[in-house]
């Protein structure tokens, strides 16, 4: 502490901890529906404290979603999306804020335009291309000619195919591109002073030394907070690997079967409304985007740019 | 802005291509296929369409129900965002104090982010159900004042609310991070110059924060257009009466459930010049205001 | 990375035939059924691949109706789909006008397996049948609308016998709420029941060309029929406190505000008969009845709800010979059994329904009364009327339908005003379906 403020390390406490609770209520509400039976959880007044069923529904979810080898797909998915997010994005805002050249902007851009069409919207057309990735370069051979000169020329036919279906590429490769990331670097590279890129120069690194020596260093809380939101995001995924992944014996990831433990709304009923055992699921597969949450927390730390204390 | 950069060379293209690559072929080239739907009449089984012109377009934008959902969307949009900044801020700033358990509060703060969204929709039916739930309480108040399920209003805040939730959890991260990079010794100088903690949040901090809030702000925004899916699927449906009808949730409910591929195409292009439109004023009004070094 | 994907590009493929003898042919089922039900889906497949040793089905859930469908197009457009998908009753229109199909009654003959067409309850072939009565699919989960009522509640206002007719209900709704019972209807505005199974009951259209089965130039005539008068006696009763609305979006479905012994009626799919049993606290005393008339009108069939079963074109003659066996085993009185005792659902045809009561299987808990819907469903032989609807765009005319009557409800409009409105907007979908399959017909 720097100087003694009583009233307001008070009012701090008091709106962290109304914060918390407003926060946490639904969870707390979600977490109760875990530890009820079928007939609790679907009665009416809603349940606020919790019963004695969470041990056996957390049982039933394990066995039902057939977990273990889900939860080691998803995190082995987690991991990589990770690690490829966070290098695409440092080396692409890299290149674009301490490189001058001609449609910088423009790259900037490009990227930052697939923040704005969901996934949702274009499944169908990007099912095609995790059916077969190289397709578009099949087609800019074939609209080009291309391809049909080589037939010609070597008798043989140019058939591009690279299949990411029930793949952990598959799984990885589409999520690792970022406009989020890109956007974020980009945020705290500007905020890098000249006189630093300066001495570099004057020191002769060149600007792949200065990105490993200098920036990655003092990104490091940008780092953390990017890392753990990679990961949940990636954790939690649910519709692509819905859709490419029909192997889910080896490949299937929990949401997904997290989501099958969820009643359908759509179906004209006859679905038994387990929210129990979805519940349980929950509070299972959220545990490790948490661990996560709190084993980033040891990068959280202060004084990174300047260390003369 | 900067005036310091590296020569250029091929490094700075090596450094941008992987990236280039990833979303040349999972995003532009499969959205070229969805542009070329929206002016034509597609058949969702792959049996052929037949060119319209910009038929999509006209159809869309001269039904009343679209510009409702246009409306509904930017409420939406601006309602989640203005909540989610704000509440984040405040809490990130306080938490950045780093009294007593502040790490508790810390990953209690984060947690939601965690969630998956079935969780959130039932969670979030339970909180504001009008006959049990939390809200019921109001209710038992003043009979009948809260339904969501009649209510456009009513369903429309319940929506709003969550999906701020979510976001304050993700602006809180990134805020965290922020203030945890301003440098201690800058602080401390504010400190010996006498100048009180929150007179120092103010004019020392908060000008630091620009850049992420920046970020946080283009990001939140963007996220309540094109994100916004499952919230309104999981809790509302996009009623009552089409009161929470969401621009992306109608592409997703005509397109997919209404296998209209075109129409959903037209719609879904129009979003995205909405969407870059105002990122693009952001980026030309707001941008100017941050204080990068 | 660079590697890999220069390697894969340099993969050249030389014509390839494939040689490579499995013993046993694989094919794949997509299923949109989840929780428990796609469980007892996934054990009829085990069931299957148990029973015999010729073929292997893989059974993969796709987490509700709308994703099986969804994603089965996505994949078909890619060349990856599955032999067989589980598509909705409202799903089918596209698929039928596609042809993209391997229609079931004459694969089962193309491959010599006799199946009695005839057995098959008409309310439920004609439904996924064309105009002449082929089968296009298979019927797999079926069930009907039924009205579920708690029989405590209506001896108190001393009816032993539920209703079978609207004013019956309606005086029964005023009784209950002089009882102090403050809901006596959990309404939740559901076109299929509403719209599509009231007008089957009446025998009146809900749209043109018997439905749409005779042409694509159809428009929607549900704002001139009986409809109009349910959904403004709806209105009247929500406005008179007899019906509450009682929604998922609300908190608390109609279902859970019945088996809370709250309310004292609402209606759903018979296959809701084993859920209300799960959920049910002890000692609620509850039965089901088909879904009621007006007066001076004739009670009709109501038609089938739920899913069928459909085989996708592009496959291989074994991969078809195995989608055909997997149904005929789906089609076996044992299979319908298992399929039937596990899940709310009732039996297709009329042999295992025979069977099935001459056992006595109705006269036990928890089947009883799940017969309603059979009776429900058998009323009358299938006319052009009753048959079903062949709508393009089903499910975007069920939206708009839902979001009229709510507004309506919520008193932003008439419900006359609500329901033209709906027609007018269901018309322009049904136009657009027409304009993008120019020159097709249903077959």
């Amino acid at each position: 502490m720097i100087e003694r403020t009583p009233w307001l390390n008070i009012a701090t406490h008091l709106i962290l901890f109304i914060g918390l609770i407003t926060i946490l209520l639904p969870i707390w509400i979600a977490f109760v529906a875990a530890t009820h039976d079928l007939a609790a959880v679907n009665s009416a007044p809603v349940e606020f404290l919790p019963g004695d069923q969470l041990w056996v529904n957390m049982k039933e979810a394990w066995v039902r979603s057939d977990f273990a080898i889900k939860f080691f797909n998803t995190f082995v998915v987690a991991i990589g999306v990770v690690v490829g997010k966070i290098t695409l994005a440092a080396i692409t805002a890299f290149s674009i804020v301490f490189f001058n050249y001609r449609g910088r902007m423009l790259i900037f851009w490009a990227i930052f335009i697939t923040l704005m069409l969901p996934l949702e919207v274009r499944i169908v057309p990007t099912y095609a291309v995790a059916a077969n990735a190289l397709q578009p370069f099949q087609a800019l051979l074939d609209a080009t000619g291309i391809s049909w000169l080589i037939q010609s020329v070597s008798g043989v036919e140019v058939a591009l195919n690279w299949n990411l279906l029930n793949s952990y590429t598959g799984l990885i490769l589409p999520l690792v591109a970022t406009a989020t990331g890109t956007f974020l670097y980009r945020q705290f590279f500007l905020t890098i002073p000249d006189e630093l890129v300066e001495a570099a120069r004057m020191d002769g690194a060149g600007p792949i030394r200065f990105l490993l020596d200098v920036l990655i260093p003092l990104s490091r809380t940008n780092i953390a907070a990017l890392a753990t939101i990679m990961f949940v995001y990636a954790w939690n995924q649910y519709l692509w690997p819905l859709l490419i992944i029909t192997d889910a014996a080896h490949y299937g990831m929990v949401v997904v079967e997290l989501r099958d433990l969820v009643p359908d709304s759509l179906t004209t009923g006859g679905d038994t409304p387990n929210w129990h055992i979805a519940m349980a699921a929950t509070m299972m597969v959220m545990i490790p985007p948490i661990l996560v949450v709190i084993f980033m927390q040891r990068w959280f730390v202060r004084g990174l740019i300047n260390t003369d204390k | 802005m900067r005036r310091a950069y590296f020569k250029t060379s091929w490094v700075a293209f090596a450094l941008v291509a992987p990236q280039l690559l990833i979303i040349f072929v999972f995003f532009y080239w499969p959205t070229s296929q969805a542009v070329y739907w929206a002016f034509t009449l597609e058949q969702p089984w792959g049996g052929g369409n037949a060119w319209v012109g910009f038929d999509n377009f006209a159809m869309t934008l001269s039904d009343p129900i679209y510009w409702d959902s246009v409306t509904v969307s930017i409420l939406f949009a601006l309602g989640s965002t203005a909540l989610a900044m704000s509440i984040s801020l405040l809490l990130a700033m306080f938490a950045d104090r780093q009294l007593t358990a502040y790490k508790l509060y810390r990953v209690g703060l984060i947690w939601p982010y965690a969630i998956a969204a079935p969780a959130v929709g039932l969670a979030f039916r339970f909180v504001f159900n009008p006959n049990a739930g939390v809200f019921s309480y109001i209710n038992t108040l003043f009979p009948n004042l809260w339904d969501p399920s009649v209510s456009g209003t009513q369903a429309l805040i319940m929506v709003i609310v969550a999906g701020a939730w979510k976001l304050v959890a993700y602006n809180f991260i990134f805020f965290l991070a922020a203030l945890q990079s301003i440098p201690r010794s800058l602080v401390e100088a504010g400190a010996m110059d006498g100048a009180r903690a929150l007179r120092r949040m103010r004019d020392i901090q908060l000008p630091l924060l620009t850049p992420t809030f920046f970020f946080l702000l283009v990001i939140n925004i963007t996220d309540s257009f094109t994100d916004s899916f499952g919230i309104v699927d999981t809790l509302t449906l996009g009623g009552p009466a089409r009161a929470t009808n969401l621009m992306v949730y109608k592409i997703y409910a005509d397109g997919f459930r209404g296998f209209d591929y075109s129409g959903a195409a037209a719609q879904s292009i129009i979003l995205m010049i909405l969407v870059m439109a105002l990122t693009f004023v952001q980026f030309r009004y707001v941008e100017r205001r941050v204080h990068y070094t | 990375m660079t590697l890999k994907l220069a390697s894969a590009a340099l993969l050249l493929t030389a014509a390839f035939t494939g040689t490579a003898h499995a013993e046993k042919t694989k094919f794949e089922y997509w299923y949109g059924l989840t929780g428990d039900l796609g469980d007892v889906v996934l054990a009829t497949c085990q069931r299957f691949n148990e029973a015999q040793a010729e073929y292997e089905i893989t059974c993969v859930g796709q987490d509700g109706y709308e994703q099986a469908v969804q994603n089965t197009i996505a994949a078909f457009r890619a060349g990856k789909h599955p032999t067989i998908v589980q598509s909705f009753d409202a799903g089918t229109a596209d698929l039928m006008l596609s042809g993209q199909f391997y229609p079931v009654q004459k694969m089962m003959s193309d491959f010599d397996i006799k199946i009695d067409w005839a057995n098959y309850f008409p309310g439920i072939s004609n439904y996924y049948a064309s105009s002449t009565g082929e089968l296009f699919s298979m019927p797999f989960n079926s069930s009907t609308p039924v009205y579920y009522f708690n029989k405590d509640h209506f001896a108190e206002i001393g009816l032993t016998e539920a209703p079978l007719t609207w004013e019956g209900m309606e005086a029964a709704f005023v009784a209950l709420k002089a009882k102090g019972h403050a809901c006596p209807y959990a309404y939740e505005p559901s076109s299929w029941i509403d719209l599509e199974q009231f007008s089957m009951a009446h025998n009146v259209p809900v749209a043109s060309n018997d439905n749409g089965y005779s042409g694509t130039d159809t428009t929607l005539l549900f704002n001139t029929t009986l409809e109009l008068k349910h959904m403004e006696n709806i209105k009247r009763w929500l406005d008179e406190g007899l019906l509450q609305i009682r929604t998922a979006q609300s908190g608390l479905t109609s279902r859970d505000s019945f088996v809370s012994g709250e309310c004292s009626v609402f209606f759903s799919s018979i296959a809701d008969h084993n859920t209300v049993h799960k959920v049910a606290p002890e000692g609620l005393n509850w039965d089901v009845q088909m879904i009621p008339v007006y007066e001076g009108t004739e009670r009709h069939n109501t038609v089938v709800g739920g899913a069928s079963l459909w085989v996708l074109a592009g496959k291989s003659d074994e991969e078809y010979k195995g989608a055909a066996a997997y149904l005929a085993f789906l089609a076996t009185p044992e299979s319908e059994k298992f399929w039937v005792s596990n899940t709310g659902y009732i039996p297709v045809t009329i042999g295992a329904y025979d069977a099935l009561k001459a056992e006595g299987f109705y006269d036990k808990e928890p089947y009883v009364h799940r017969d309603i819907a059979i009776k429900s469903l058998t009323v009358t032989p299938p006319n052009n009327l009753t048959r079903g609807l062949r709508l393009g765009g089903m499910i975007a005319i069920r939206t708009e339908w839902k979001s009229e009557v709510e507004a309506a409800l919520a008193g932003q409009k008439s419900m006359k005003e609500a329901l033209d409105t709906a027609v007018e907007r269901g018309d322009a979908i049904l136009a657009r379906f027409a304009k993008t399959y120019q020159g097709k017909t249903f077959p």
